[in-house]
């Protein structure tokens, strides 16, 4: 075993894999922690401290870039360039490229959440980030493209794993959102602010074109493609359906497409465009399950492992929680179900329980499963692991069950009429009845936390060992020589 | 493609598609699951009727209406249909909240106030409207239950009255506004003095002070130098054309008293009102943001939530 992975140390590149998997474990510390406090913030709000650097309306940016851009992109970044070698049987193309995919990526990560915390926002959800930090993502995302399109192209297998399709759509379309979605004219050279190219309901439908293909090119995509890697590697079993693997790849990145506009029913938006985005985004609903199927069938007659390994269980909570919320996704995209829900909490529950409920879960049973790899050795603690999948599940459903009542609670308090049509409750009166469940996503969030730091430690243990474990055997080596 | 031959039957005789990478990653050949493809087929028909039924694709300059449709009567009691569209759901359904209501308002701007809040069905109204009216403009200062905000804002259910409590002055209130002023005294009276009006202050509504600085402060109180009694009544009872406090019952607006532990915090809190004055006391004319109708509707509201006269 041991002799085997030294040699695949020296034909692969992980150098740059480890610097992004610690990353993304940071990043997901600090990510999951701002989160917590502004959950915290709306559930018990003196914790604004009457600062403006500390408000819930620049912190909110700050916990969306680090998880998602922080730990999903770094976990990404570490993730794709490990499988794109793995099953090409090739380094990185352009490995200076590489390291600059990575000071630049995290130069960006840290100016963005700088720039929110001192103000500076365009006010477009999950493209927050002002001109100046978009060109450097332009430029990172080139970069990037062109190491994993270069390494695909060094490939020394005749054909291209699935895996490697999927990342390959999320690199070129979220090249094609950012670019889009972020055309502005900044007001001179020297300043932070720029307005947008478009204006009114086109602007708004450009952002959201952007704001869900992000979720579903980097949030989906791309996490699939890790999903399509690991879980089969970790399992130790084939795919289930090659041919499901095409058919959902093609369909899913077709329909992804349209569906954008669902996020502004009932609004200035044109009708047609906003019943186009809801039909798509039933039509995307078999899609997104056929990796949800092609994942929990390739376990089929391993089912045993789930018994044992913990990791194996993150993967397959990750894929039912992505069967889950790709389920919601589209009811709640259907202009009535909508109208109860829209600017409701329900949204934000829908949001975790795919970020939280998938994409943080297939991350987290990808890293531990790659990370021992890459340092050569053994995971620390099993049962630290096995700790940290019930504290991330614990935490999922209390959040999602609170945003859940909240938010249908509070739909239902907007929306409700007395014997003489008038409107039953004043806003404030439905923020009251949020309360203890702001409480309740607050310590939802505690509990994942809890977990991510669990992991953290996990994960520094295991890297120190694997360090003095190569240590010990350049030691040996060098006695031996002697 | 050597290595095209079909592998080993992995589960239930199901061949790979005899590609392997990085060891051992391999893809069965399984076809797609029979379920899955009839309910994908399902959900395009589904958005094929979605699309019949509502406005859908762009064609030309237009694009398909859909066959569903929305009819209601306007403003004016014209019929009107349309293709759906979100705007046409919007007026018809505030339009017939309008027609339900049209005839309770009308009743609240033809009675006078008396009958209206004696009129059981029209005092649920007020109650049902006056509450939406009330949450949307007045709960912002006045608290959605209408007991304001000690230090800010008046509490609208008890029995004390600024400028009036009858229905004429409520409404006088709501339509043109108040602007609530006290000089300041720290510069026209010395700190001693200030103190012994606090006590005297403090003592009328039954507050425990110093009794030599009770005397001194009634003294000045009716006296020309601090002349309290020019806008506060020779009894401490204020007057309520100008709206000056009654200083002689338990209720405060400026000084927190009912808030504070201790006697001597209470009568700091009242030496700080004397010192400072107050120029805060603004309550905006609705005149102009509501109509006629809706400011007569909160005034019954307004009286109905305690304490009116």
């Amino acid at each position: 075993m041991s002799a085997t992975s030294v040699a695949a140390v020296e034909q692969y590149d992980y150098e740059i894999i480890k610097k992004f998997s610690i990353m993304a474990i940071v990043w997901g510390v600090v990510g999951m922690s701002a989160g917590v406090f502004i959950a915290s913030q709306l559930a018990w709000p003196w914790l604004n401290f009457d600062s403006p650097f500390l408000s819930f309306g620049r912190f909110r940016p700050v916990h969306t870039g680090a998880v998602i851009f922080g730990f999903g992109g770094s976990a990404l970044f570490a993730t794709s360039y490990y499988v794109v070698q793995r099953t090409c049987q090739t380094r990185l193309f352009a490995p200076g490229l590489a390291t600059f995919t990575f000071w630049g990526w995290q130069a960006v990560i840290v100016l963005a959440a700088l720039s929110y915390v001192s103000g500076f926002s365009q006010g477009r959800e999950y493209a927050e980030m002002e001109w100046p930090i978009d060109l450097l993502v332009l430029f990172v995302w080139v970069a990037y493209g062109a190491v994993f399109i270069g390494t695909l192209m060094q490939r020394k297998q005749p054909h291209i794993y699935v895996a490697n399709w999927f990342y390959l759509s999320f690199i070129l379309v979220t090249a094609l959102l950012h670019t889009f979605n972020n055309l502005a004219v900044p007001v001179d050279l020297f300043s932070m602010k720029s307005y947008s190219l478009f204006s009114g309901a086109q602007d708004a439908m450009t952002q959201w074109w952007y704001g869900h293909n992000a979720v579903g090119f980097f949030l989906t995509s791309a996490f699939l493609g890790m999903m399509y890697y690991f879980v089969p590697k970790h399992a130790g079993r084939p795919v289930y359906s090659y041919r499901l693997s095409i058919v959902h790849f093609w369909a899913l990145s077709f329909m992804y497409m349209w569906v954008g506009t669902h996020h502004l029913h009932w609004t200035a938006l044109p009708d047609w465009a906003s019943t186009l985005g809801a039909t798509f985004s039933i039509m995307l609903l078999l899609p997104s399950w056929g990796g949800m199927i092609n994942g929990i069938m390739t376990l089929s007659g391993a089912w045993d492992k789930l018994r044992t390994d913990p990791i194996m269980r993150f993967m397959i909570v990750a894929l039912s929680f992505y069967g889950m919320s790709t389920f919601e996704g589209p009811l709640m995209s259907l202009k009535d179900v909508n109208a109860l829900s829209h600017y409701t909490d329900w949204t934000v529950g829908h949001v975790h329980s795919g970020a939280l409920g998938w994409v943080a879960m297939i991350a987290f049973g990808s890293l531990y499963h790659m990370i021992p790899k890459l340092w050569n050795t053994q995971i620390f603690s099993v049962k630290l692991i096995n700790a940290h999948f019930w504290l991330a599940t614990i935490g999922t459903l209390l959040y999602i069950t609170a945003m859940w009542i909240s938010g249908i609670s509070q739909g239902l308090m907007w929306r409700a009429f007395d014997d003489f049509g008038n409107l039953q409750y004043s806003f404030v009166e439905s923020v009251a009845a949020m309360h203890p469940f702001y409480a309740m996503r607050a310590i939802g969030g505690m509990f994942f936390l809890t977990g991510m730091v669990l992991m953290a430690i996990n994960i520094y243990m295991t890297v120190r060992r694997g360090m003095r474990e190569a240590d010990s055997a350049q030691a040996r080596a060098a006695v031996a020589a002697v | 493609m050597a290595d095209n031959t079909p592998g080993q039957a992995q589960s239930k005789g199901v061949q790979t598609t005899g590609h392997v990478w990085d060891g051992d990653l391999q893809e069965l050949n399984n076809p797609l699951p029979v379920w899955w493809t009839y309910t994908f087929y399902a959900t395009m028909v589904f958005a094929l009727v979605y699309w019949i039924v509502y406005p859908s694709w762009p064609i030309g300059k237009g694009f398909l209406p859909g066959m569903n449709t929305i009819t209601y009567v306007n403003a004016d009691g014209v019929e009107e249909s349309w293709h759906w569209n979100t705007r046409a759901k919007l007026l018809k359904e505030s339009q017939e909240a309008v027609i339900a209501q049209k005839p309770y308002y009308d009743k609240v701007a033809s009675l006078p106030y008396d009958q209206i809040a004696k009129d059981p069905e029209l005092s649920s109204f007020v109650v049902s409207a006056g509450k939406a009216v009330f949450s949307d403009n007045c709960a912002a200062c006045h608290q959605a239950g209408g007991q304001g905000k000690v230090g800010f804002f008046p509490n609208l259910t008890d029995d004390d009255w600024l400028y009036g409590g009858s229905y004429e002055k409520i409404n006088e209130t709501l339509t043109k506004g108040r602007r609530g002023y006290m000089p300041p005294f720290a510069e026209a009276l010395d700190p001693s003095q200030i103190e012994a009006l606090a006590n005297y202050v403090y003592s009328m509504s039954g507050g425990k002070a110093d009794d030599s600085k009770v005397a001194k402060g009634k003294a000045l109180f009716h006296s020309d130098t601090a002349a309290c009694f020019y806008c506060h009544g020779d009894n401490a009872k204020g007057r309520q054309d100008i709206g000056s406090a009654n200083l002689t019952d338990k209720v405060w607006l400026w000084a927190d008293v009912p808030g504070l532990a201790d006697d001597t915090a209470k009568i700091n809190a009242i030496k700080t009102v004397i010192a400072g004055g107050l120029n805060k006391g603004v309550m905006p004319a609705w005149e102009g943001r509501l109509n006629a109708e809706q400011i007569k509707l909160l005034t019954v509201y307004v009286h109905e939530l305690g304490g009116g006269k």
